[in-house]
């Protein structure tokens, strides 16, 4: 029973790996600076961040300030991560 | 055939750390191993995700140069620096996936304080038959 | 960005993928994860994503180490597979 689980494991491990190689046709040559994500959204923050929030770095830049909402959501997945730690971990029966 | 694997080398390693990830989220009874196959898993797509970003020609890391000194007016090249979107949300993808890590060992030691084991098969055998349950003290 | 680097650290990073799934002991697994993350951090500096490497050089290898260490240690270290 044991050998047929892996077998199966082994097989759907394999079929994934043969969709994404076949995926791997269709990608662009590595590094090229006119693929479609380096040529569509990335020239506009590159372009504007320092004169619009006056950050050099332009990760910090789009991380804060463009996308500021979307790192409040992200502390909120972590607040959320260390409530459900600290319940799920606490000291049951304390009282008796 | 080698040439075209030559070409995309990078993307089919990236596919290999997959399979690896995906293989011991599957086949491994162990508990920690299937967390440790996630983790791989995890890293490995937010590894594509990061070399998607990379411009070949000079480019460097993403930060302008020169801001700040001398108040020239510096002509900003899009092709001198690198894509810096990949990096903002693979930064997120990070602190996300460490956040689940640690729920799922929480409810890892949850499991061991009441089965008293990490393997899967012999968690399922005592929930098939609780009589084969041995306490340890 | 140069490739023989490149090719170094994704070979050195598929090892210890291997070697962290195969290993028995389980802290042994979760120390070479640690290890594992660190090439991952090298592999994305020499990449150009600094920051990136940065977060996951505390995050990853730093605290999720820490995590899956304290883990082994209030449950079990010997795995079957």
């Amino acid at each position: 029973m044991k050998n047929w689980f892996k077998l199966i494991s082994w097989v759907a491990v394999i079929m994934t790996g043969a969709l994404l190689i076949y995926g791997i046709h269709d990608m662009p040559a590595w590094g090229d600076p006119d693929s479609p994500a380096n040529a569509h959204v990335s020239p506009r923050y590159i372009l504007e961040a320092t004169e619009k929030t006056a950050t050099p770095n332009i990760v910090s830049a789009v991380l804060a300030d463009y996308r500021g909402y979307d790192t409040l959501g992200e502390t909120t997945v972590i607040f959320t991560a260390a409530i459900s730690c600290l319940f799920l971990l606490r000291r049951r029966g304390g009282k008796k | 055939m080698l040439e075209y694997i030559l070409a995309k080398y990078n993307f089919w390693i990236y596919v290999v750390l997959m399979m690896i990830g995906l293989y011991a989220m599957m086949g491994k009874r162990n508990l920690v191993k299937k967390l440790i196959g996630m983790n791989i898993f995890q890293t490995s797509i937010i590894l594509f995700f990061v070399s998607i970003g990379v411009k070949k020609g000079g480019a460097t890391v993403p930060i302008i140069m020169g801001h700040g000194h001398g108040h020239g007016q510096h002509l900003i090249k899009v092709a001198d620096y690198l894509n810096p979107l990949p990096h903002v949300l693979m930064l997120t993808a990070i602190v996300v996936s460490i956040a689940t890590t640690g729920v799922a060992l929480a409810t890892l030691i949850l499991i061991y304080k009441r089965y008293h084991t990490l393997e899967e098969d012999e968690i399922l055998a005592i929930r098939k038959d609780p009589s084969s349950y041995k306490t340890l003290g | 960005m140069i490739w023989q680097l490149d090719l170094f650290l994704l070979l050195f990073v598929i090892i210890c993928a291997l070697a962290a799934i195969n290993i028995k002991d389980l802290l042994s697994a979760v120390i070479i994860l640690g290890a594992y993350s660190f090439f991952m951090c090298l592999l994305w500096a020499e990449m150009g994503a600094v920051d990136v490497a940065f977060t996951e050089a505390t995050v990853s290898a730093g605290v999720g180490t820490v995590l899956f260490v304290a883990a082994v240690f209030k449950t079990v270290r010997r795995s079957k597979d």
